[in-house]
């Protein structure tokens, strides 16, 4: 059997996913202050001021990776497959995803005040971002509501595939709609209309978040892996060493 | 313009979410882990109990 293939199924089995958890978890998370330290030192006392925006522009550094976030971890709930670690994994990203459109939503509006001076539009972005959060806000309440975890992972699964087709409307809203939101100002493909100078502290809470994602999802799979197995002479064994 | 106090506002909001998304994983894998230690320690008495003959009520 190929290698790989191997080590996933041996992750499989719920006390080696938890050992995997317990073991990567905290590195995750470690990697992931680290980079956003120096991401959020460089937003807030590298980076120039913008000459239009002043200094309310820093806050573009946690509301842009934030919104990339909330974004592909609802795509990712999407992907659920019939296996069990996998359906933990995917209903471990809905609350990571729900805190960070919260992110995205507070922080944006928190910008828009003196930028647009309101702190909430109904602008096609600004509405489908809310209606992301409340999708998110239903996956969790439906996986939360149904005993059994399976059949509850599945009903939630379900509806965050419903929920899918909201992502690419999130995405072209400020090409198909006249929005309020700017357009696109950041690209990975091709030439970004922000100043290179203002880029490598967005880079790094870019990859700061993603790793702080990596770390939550396996701390959070971790505990839905543990209420599963809750009972389980493994989990006893567990809690026994842990006192 | 400066605007240091919306900067500083929505600098808070993304630290305390991401706090309360760390404390609140970690405090719900401890209580999981006490609960399954105390129905641990409950079980005990109950299988020495019944290896000795005895019937607890």
């Amino acid at each position: 059997m190929n290698p790989v293939v191997r080590w996933f199924h041996q992750l499989g089995s719920p006390p080696t996913f938890d050992r995997f958890a317990a073991r990567w978890a905290p590195w995750a998370y470690g990697s992931a202050l680290l980079v956003m330290a120096y991401g959020i030192w460089a937003a807030l006392f590298q980076v120039p001021a913008d000459y239009q925006q002043g200094d309310s522009f820093r806050i573009l550094y946690i509301h842009v990776p934030s919104a990339w976030m909330s974004m592909a971890i609802y795509a990712a709930i999407a992907l659920i497959w019939r296996i069990k670690l996998c359906e933990i994994l995917a209903m471990a990203c809905a609350p990571i995803g729900a805190a960070f459109t919260l992110i995205t939503l507070a922080t944006g509006s928190i910008w828009g005040r003196p930028m647009w001076g309101t702190w909430w539009d109904w602008d096609p972005r600004l509405t489908t971002e809310l209606i992301l959060l409340f999708l998110y806000l239903g996956v969790i309440g439906l996986y939360g509501a149904i005993d059994d975890r399976r059949a509850a992972a599945r009903a939630a699964g379900l509806l965050a595939i419903v929920g899918v087709v909201l992502l690419p409307v999130i995405r072209y809203s400020v090409v198909w709609w006249n929005s309020l939101h700017q357009g696109q100002t950041i690209r990975l493909l091709g030439e970004s209309s922000i100043d290179a100078s203002m880029l490598p502290p967005l880079f790094a809470m870019i990859i700061g978040t993603k790793l702080w994602f990596i770390g939550s999802l396996l701390a959070r799979a971790r505990a839905d892996n543990l209420l599963r197995e809750f009972g389980k002479d493994w989990v006893k064994a567990l809690a026994e060493t842990r006192r | 313009m400066s605007y240091l106090n919306y900067v500083i506002a929505a600098y808070m909001v993304f630290v305390v979410v991401l706090l309360w998304d760390f404390v609140a994983t970690r405090v719900q894998i401890a209580q999981l882990l006490r609960s399954a230690r105390l129905r641990a320690q409950r079980a005990k008495p109950a299988q020495a109990g019944a290896a000795d003959g005895r019937h607890i009520l």
